[in-house]
């Protein structure tokens, strides 16, 4: 080492200008150039991650009031009685069923009668025994509906003076809060005691009793004597009416019980108000009786399409793919891959205008064919429904499912294809045996991010879905698929610009987006894990 | 690849009219005037050998003068690349054109299997494997395919390492093994010829010897062509030996004479590590 080195660093602290190794100078905000790139191209990584939190964090905060709001309002439904009204209601719809059984056979009769010729008017009095007895089977309810309109209107009653109450409070709060004393002060507010108040409906309750004895003589009496219809082969439904009718008495004693036992003063728990949503069958807003937010009518209904469209375009999108990755020529190719390509890029909005104007018309035309008449479901007359969304969806769904199912079958080892053939297979083996196996967690990947895909669109779903509320009846079977349906997107979109800011409905349809979201998230979550499974066991 | 120097007139090839093979050992293969192309790519140029049954025949040359290319030509592998084509000649197996109108490349590939330069067993299982040849053409008898699979096994001298792991994934075997299912697989079938394309260039030596060995066992029984890179391999296992450079045979005969008594220059200068 020379001399006069050592001397320098010793002097002044800084080693030699030859050796010269120290960061550049230069700084932007207190980082140096390099660092300032680091953080550009970070920050902008990063962003992502920030705004899916925020996205989270967002809707967990407009969603998570929804479940007190809902306790609060199941509260309500039962302090005010509603929840004792609907009780007694509840054996009015059963009996409406049973009169709506009778009348079905009845429908059956008159359509076997005019097969055998016989024209209206003779039905008609064949079918008068039978009309005569069903009149006077509906006429049973008569006492039972009395008292439940009765106490429908009591209750309605209780609950909106209880809900302007409520009102008036907030009122008195926000003019206090403000400093006006003397607009407070005029606002009286009048405490609502359930206790006494429910004594108009739980009183009824030997009145009750009263008539529901009645009644179940009535029914007893009723289905004592069967009427005899005029076509044989209906016998064994009447024998089927009398038996769901007994069901029905066997149900009264312990209807009678609740009644007796009930308290509008029963705590309403968390875990009621959570399953209320989450496996509520109503979706009901805005009703004058009682709103119920219960998202299991659109989860069906986004179920059913996804169901209806992945039936559809998993075959297309992964028997297009297989074609265009090991049997088109490269000429196919270039005609195949960007007309499903393009598919995706048509706005979706469009795609439902094509599915109103076109499709569902022309679906039911189809349905309406007499050569199709053995479809089941066939012919139907909604023109807007779970088949029409699912039809269009599985245009959207198709792009995606073929762009990456083609991917996985690319990504499979040409060596695999090779050895197949070296060992005598045909095309059509190696393709069934080898290659397909090979990219199978793909392909399962692919279908699941179409899926989500599917789930998650809104635009067609809205515009061809039918938006009926309703779960779509599945004792008829497989035709339910051309029931109108309602979807977890439809109804965010179609409610969203209607409802009162921070109102429980507000927060309902928020939660419904919290589902939608966690679904999204799992979807794609299963995707990567299948995918990455896939990557190890090909090595 | 430049022109060895030994021979400046490199041009002028004695190309042998029609390389045959010695001894009176019944003729397999024949190759005649054979061109073929990639595309407007030539990569064979007027290619004639007579190949005996029951022979290894090692195919040598620097690489891209066309050895695979002309092995891969003889189950038609070639084929399934888009753009080949015959122009020329003809190559007949059993005196049957292989390139006739009415040949199935399907068949033909039962008759004249094929292991490849890197092993490639399916993701499967060692049994599905080996019993994805005789599945194909229809087998489902339980009992066969186990016995198809113990003797293949047993002739690829990999019984006694997988007997009892017959059901686990064949890619969880070591690179020697997996090569030698390979060769199971093929052999599983009952081919005529068998295909080697540098079987043992992923290998380590000792796989590579066992390998060999196995060569030598299944010359009993079957035909084999081998690709190498390796000229010590291609002394110790061959019979014969086929010398290639830029697409043309330069040289075909007894691997002995080739190695120590080459009549061509070129070939001298290969075989003596002098180019390639
Ligand atoms: N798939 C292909 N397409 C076009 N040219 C090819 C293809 N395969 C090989 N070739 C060409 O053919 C020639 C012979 O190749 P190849 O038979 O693989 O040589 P080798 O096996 O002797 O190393 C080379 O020039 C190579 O570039
Ligand atoms: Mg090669």
């Amino acid at each position: 080492m020379p001399p006069d080195h050592t001397a320098a660093a010793d002097n002044t602290g800084t080693p030699s200008p030859i050796f010269a190794i120290q960061k550049a100078r230069t700084r932007f905000f207190g980082l140096t150039f390099d660092e300032t790139i680091r953080v550009f191209f970070g920050g902008n990584a990063f962003v992502a991650v920030i705004v899916l939190a925020l996205i989270t964090f967002f809707l967990f905060r407009e969603g998570s009031q929804f479940f007190g709001q809902n306790r609060d309002s199941l509260r309500t439904y039962r302090l005010a009685g509603l929840e004792y009204v609907d009780i007694i209601r509840q054996q009015e719809e059963d009996h409406t069923a049973l009169t709506r059984y009778l009348f079905d056979i009845r429908l059956k009769a008159v359509v076997k009668l005019t097969e055998e010729g016989v024209d209206a008017a003779e039905a008609k009095r064949r079918l008068a025994k039978f009309d005569d007895y069903a009149e006077r089977y509906g006429d049973t309810i008569v006492p039972v509906r009395g008292l439940v309109s009765e106490l429908t209107e009591v209750a309605t009653d209780i609950k909106t003076r209880y809900n302007e109450n409520e009102d008036y409070k907030v009122a008195r709060q926000q003019f206090l809060a403000s400093g006006m004393k003397a607009e407070a002060e005029a606002i009286v507010v009048k405490n609502l005691d359930f206790s006494r108040e429910i004594l108009a409906i739980t009183g009824t309750f030997p009145a009750y009793e009263q008539i529901n004895t009645e009644y179940a003589e009535a029914l007893k009496a009723a289905i004592a004597e069967l009427p005899v219809l005029p076509v044989p082969e209906l016998q064994p439904r009447l024998e089927r009416f009398r038996e769901l009718n007994r069901e029905y008495l066997a149900t009264f004693p312990t209807r009678t019980e609740l009644l007796k036992n009930w308290n509008n003063n029963a705590p309403v728990g968390w875990s009621e108000s959570f399953t209320q949503f989450i496996f509520g069958t109503r979706w009901l807003t805005a009703s004058f009786w009682q709103d119920w937010y219960g998202i299991i009518p659109l989860f069906v209904g986004s179920l059913m399409i996804s169901a209806i469209a992945l039936f559809i375009a998993v075959p297309l999108g992964v028997g297009a793919a297989i074609y265009v990755n090991q049997i088109a020529t490269p000429q196919e190719q270039k005609l195949i891959k960007p007309a499903i390509e393009f598919i995706s890029a048509i706005p979706s909005v469009v795609l439902g205008f094509f599915g109103i104007a076109v499709l569902g018309q022309a679906l039911r035309a189809l349905s309406q064919w007499e050569a199709l008449s053995w479809v089941p479901g066939f012919p139907y007359s909604e023109r807007l429904n779970a088949l029409t969304a699912g039809c269009l969806l599985a245009l959207i769904a198709v792009p995606t499912i073929f762009t990456l199912a083609e991917d996985a079958i690319n990504n499979v080892p040409r060596a695999f294809k090779e050895a197949s053939f070296a060992l005598g297979a045909s095309r059509m083996q190696t393709i069934v045996r080898i290659i397909v196996p090979a990219a199978l967690s793909g392909i399962v990947s692919a279908v699941l991010l179409g899926l989500g895909r599917v789930m998650g669109e809104t635009m067609v779903v809205l515009l061809c879905a039918g938006n009926r509320i309703a779960i779509p009846d599945f004792t008829a079977g497989i035709t339910a698929f051309v029931q109108p349906v309602h979807t977890m997107t439809g109804i965010i979109a179609q409610e969203m610009g209607e409802v009162v800011r921070g109102g429980i409905h507000y927060r309902a349809l928020f939660v419904v987006g919290l589902v939608l979201f966690f679904i999204a998230l799992l979807l794609n979550f299963l995707a990567q894990k299948i995918v990455r499974k896939y990557r190890i066991s090909i090595g | 690849m430049d022109t060895p120097a030994a021979t400046p007139a490199s041009r002028t090839f004695n190309v042998p009219a029609t390389a045959s093979a010695a001894d009176g050992a019944q003729t397999l293969i024949e190759i005649d005037s054979f061109d073929f192309y990639y595309g407007a790519k030539q990569a064979l140029f007027d290619i004639n050998l007579r190949l005996a049954d029951k022979r290894v025949t090692a195919f040598i040359g620097p690489s891209g003068c066309g050895k695979s290319t002309l092995l891969r030509c003889l189950n038609r592998m070639n084929d399934l690349i888009d753009g080949t084509s015959v122009k020329r000649g003809n190559v007949k197996i059993r005196g049957i054109d292989i390139y006739g109108r009415d040949v199935d490349s399907i068949e033909l590939r039962k008759r004249v299997g094929m292991v490849f330069q890197k092993s490639n067993p399916f993701p499967k299982s060692i049994y599905e494997n080996i019993t994805y040849g005789l599945r194909i053409q229809g087998v489902k008898s339980k009992a066969r395919l186990d016995e198809v699979v113990e003797k293949s096994l047993r002739g690829a001298a990999l019984w006694d390492e997988v007997k009892d792991r017959l059901h686990e994934s064949g890619l969880g075997l070591s690179g020697g093994q997996q090569q030698r299912l390979c060769i199971a697989r093929t052999i599983a079938v009952e081919p005529e010829v068998i295909l080697m394309d540098e079987p043992c260039s992923a290998l380590d030596p000792i796989a590579t010897a066992k390998v060999e060995e196995l060569i030598h066992e299944l010359k009993k029984q079957f035909t084999i062509i081998i690709v190498t890179h390796s000229m010590q391999q291609a002394a110790r296992c061959s019979d014969q030996t086929a010398f290639f450079y830029m697409g043309k045979l330069v040289e075909f005969g007894e691997t002995r004479d080739i190695f120590m008594n080459p009549k061509n220059p070129q070939t001298e200068a290969y075989v003596s590590g002098r180019f390639g």
